[in-house]
């Protein structure tokens, strides 16, 4: 394994498969922080249900922007311009879970509990990581990603105690979230997973982290009466 | 290793994009109850994030 610690000045000196691995997660992550806005910024922005709601999808969406410069400034700064995300199709993003569109309420707060969720999960992987400007920028995001967590959460309490057609349209949701979310953590059986921990890039395989969320949000589900989802069905990774 | 080109521009342009929305944001949050007020704010966070979405990258970084 590899435990060294790799700074800016460091970086053109390592093995290219360390380059390599490198650019391309900082790439998959920047394509999805700005993934998310284009989920959910034109149809929820102007139809979120109070003004409250409405400020907060913007402010959230200004922190995903964030998230998506520091990490394109890392990448721009070993020669990786991942700017072309900012204009991607949806229908082209590298992780499936962004190729569609939030068109409902219940849709945005279940995709801020179980898909930033997973984010939060992502970036937990780069804590300690070998890249140093990496895990510098962690913080923050990280921080805010928990905002984005706890609001998602919230909301879909609410609404699943709402009343009994409410309540369905959400467990409707999440039947389809919570296998979207499965699927991000990838291939039980990942090389290049196996590869990203050796370089230090990824702690947990992915079989692991999967089963630390499923761990995770299996009670948070349960608690507020919904069903938790057939965690096989429609999965495209296993 | 030579920095990607535009890096800092881009970081620059959208450091001062969010400091916009965080502004718009912060000020509208105690004035909910205002619908003038709010309603502008998230009228110029609609537009900020349409620019946004747009993705015209090269457009941002001439101006």
């Amino acid at each position: 394994m590899f435990t060294d610690k790799v700074e800016l000045k460091d970086f053109e000196k390592m093995d290219p498969e360390y380059q390599d691995l490198l650019k391309r997660v900082l790439t998959i992550q920047a394509d999805c922080e700005i993934g998310g806005p284009h989920l959910y910024v034109d149809t929820m922005l102007p139809t979120a249900p109070t003004k409250v709601d409405q400020l907060v999808v913007a402010r959230t969406a200004a922190e995903e922007i964030d998230h998506f410069r520091k990490i394109a400034r890392i990448a721009g700064d070993i020669g990786t311009d991942v700017s072309f995300v900012l204009s991607t199709p949806n229908q082209k993003r590298y992780v499936e879970a962004f190729r569609g569109k939030i068109t409902t309420w219940e849709d945005y707060a279940v995709f801020g509990m179980m898909i930033d969720r997973i984010g939060h999960y992502q970036l937990d992987e780069f804590v300690g990581c070998s890249y140093a400007p990496l895990e510098r920028i962690l913080p923050d995001i990280i921080k805010e990603e928990a905002g984005h967590i706890d609001f998602g959460t919230t909301k879909t309490a609410e609404l699943a105690a709402k009343d009994e057609e409410t309540k369905r349209k959400v467990q409707k949701v999440l039947d389809y979230w919570y296998v979207k979310a499965l699927d991000m953590f990838g291939h039980s059986g990942s090389k290049r997973s196996e590869r990203y921990r050796y370089w230090g890039l990824k702690r947990r395989t992915n079989a692991e982290a999967r089963r630390q969320y499923m761990e995770e949000v299996k009670p948070i589900i349960l608690g507020m009466g919904l069903e938790l989802p057939d965690p096989n069905k429609g999965r495209l990774y296993m | 290793m030579s920095q990607a080109a535009h890096t800092l521009e881009l970081d620059e342009h959208l450091k001062e994009v969010v400091q916009a929305l965080h502004r718009a944001v912060s000020y509208a949050m105690p004035h909910t109850g205002e619908p003038e007020v709010a309603g502008k704010a998230i009228e110029d966070c609609k537009e900020i994030l349409a620019t946004i979405m747009e993705g015209n990258v090269s457009e941002w970084i001439k101006n």
